[in-house]
């Protein structure tokens, strides 16, 4: 590849925690990847595998899935559903061949800010590595 | 055996409204309900056919009915996760437990070849596991993409896997909502309908294999299913079909369903 490929990552982040830590990280003038499309949901127990799929059908390279720490979810367990359903989405994606890492659940709390920043920047470097899902599915 | 069922079923006529079985007629075999007075002779075991849905269209149908059925294993596992998710009343409902042949077993890889109420016939050796996953499961990625995009191109959209199975009762379906899966086109756009539809059967499936011999593209649906399983007994130790009384894990918490692996942070 000569021209350098910037991944687009769709991150759906929930209103409570990560929504809140990532507004957090742009007050505080840090600097995340502009790769990220941010989605807010109100809890990440909200995001179906229908939406993570219709991300990437719609161009993302990675998809973020975001929301409280367990234990701090404000419907107390939504994000229980999120880390259950997850792995299955991440294995299925895997058994179609679809690199699984494109998919990550990560839980930020809306005080870590600076984890906000550190979290985007990995994946989209990991994403960066990995080019272009579209290059996966049409061969 | 089937002198046998047909004892049985009518027996157990005279206490039930009505017996959900295959029958023959005009030289073809189809669901029906025997009632009392029917010619029991017409009564069918084979081919497999899914038979609980029968069974929970009449639940809905006549609130108060009585029904038994003629049920094979898978159609057992079918009952079991379908009354779980009150679509058929298990107090209104007599299983006659009828036990697959060794060959049918090995034909339909069923690890589970006769109902937990066996009435007739002897449980014969589970079927070997399917090779197929086996198979796939040692591919690397790029040879699995090769081998599915191949699969799903054949895909005519016809819904027969969905219309089929017996745990597909949904009454608005994601495989039909555009906002996932775009209309009008064919085959369905990688990755979405057939992943939607294996993800929901994550906790669902009880490997019938119907909706693998209904498929008219010869799509080897149950390998996608047959994975899922095993991830859902891998992750959540949940084996849809097995116990009437174990919740489906994927809607309760994890203080009432815990994961068996690490949730990471």
């Amino acid at each position: 590849m000569g021209v350098e490929f910037e991944p687009r990552i769709v991150a759906f982040m929930c209103n409570w925690c990560t929504y809140a830590g990532a507004d957090n990280a742009g007050v505080a003038r840090l600097e995340s990847p502009s790769n990220i499309l941010p989605i807010r949901v109100m809890c990440s127990g909200r995001i179906s595998p229908e939406m993570v799929l219709r991300a990437f059908r719609a161009g993302a390279d990675g998809v973020l899935v975001m929301g409280c720490h367990l234990g701090d979810c404000h419907y107390s367990a939504g994000n229980h559903r999120t880390v259950k359903r997850m792995p299955l989405l991440q294995n299925l994606l895997g058994y179609v061949g679809v690199n699984p890492e494109r998919l990550e659940r990560v839980w930020v709390s809306a005080s870590e800010a600076p984890r906000f920043v550190e979290v985007t920047k990995a994946f989209t470097d990991k994403i960066r590595q990995l080019g272009p899902l579209a290059q996966e599915v049409t061969e | 055996m089937i002198e046998e069922i047909r004892k049985t079923v009518a027996e157990r006529l005279n206490e039930l409204d009505g017996v959900v079985a295959l029958r023959r007629t005009n030289g073809s075999v189809a669901p029906y309900v025997f009632q009392k007075g029917d010619d029991l002779s017409e009564l069918e075991i084979t081919p497999k056919y899914p038979l609980m849905t029968v069974v929970s269209r009449l639940h809905k149908l006549f609130p108060t009915i009585r029904l038994g059925i003629v049920a094979r294993g898978c159609d057992e596992r079918a009952y079991v996760e379908m009354a779980k998710r009150n679509q058929i009343d298990p107090d209104r409902l007599f299983i006659l437990g009828l036990a697959c042949t060794a060959e049918e077993a090995q034909a339909c890889y069923c690890g589970d070849p006769a109902p937990q109420h066996l009435v007739v016939g002897t449980k014969p050796a589970a079927g070997p596991p399917n090779p197929l996953v086996a198979k796939y499961d040692s591919m690397p990625l790029p040879e699995r993409r090769a081998f599915w995009k191949q699969q799903f191109a054949k895909c005519i959209k016809c819904y027969g896997c969905r219309n089929i199975c017996p745990e597909c009762f949904c009454e608005a379906c994601g495989m039909e909502d555009a906002a996932w899966v775009e209309p009008g086109l064919l085959a369905p756009i990688f990755p979405t309908f057939h992943l939607i539809r294996a993800l929901h059967m994550a906790s669902r499936c009880v490997a019938c294999r119907e909706c693998e011999n209904t498929c008219p593209a010869h799509i080897p649906l149950t390998v996608l299913y047959d994975l899922m399983r095993r991830d859902m007994g891998d992750l959540m130790g949940y084996v849809p079909g097995a116990d009437l009384k174990a919740q489906p894990p994927l809607s309760l918490t994890l203080e009432q369903a815990p994961l068996r692996q690490e949730a990471g942070h």
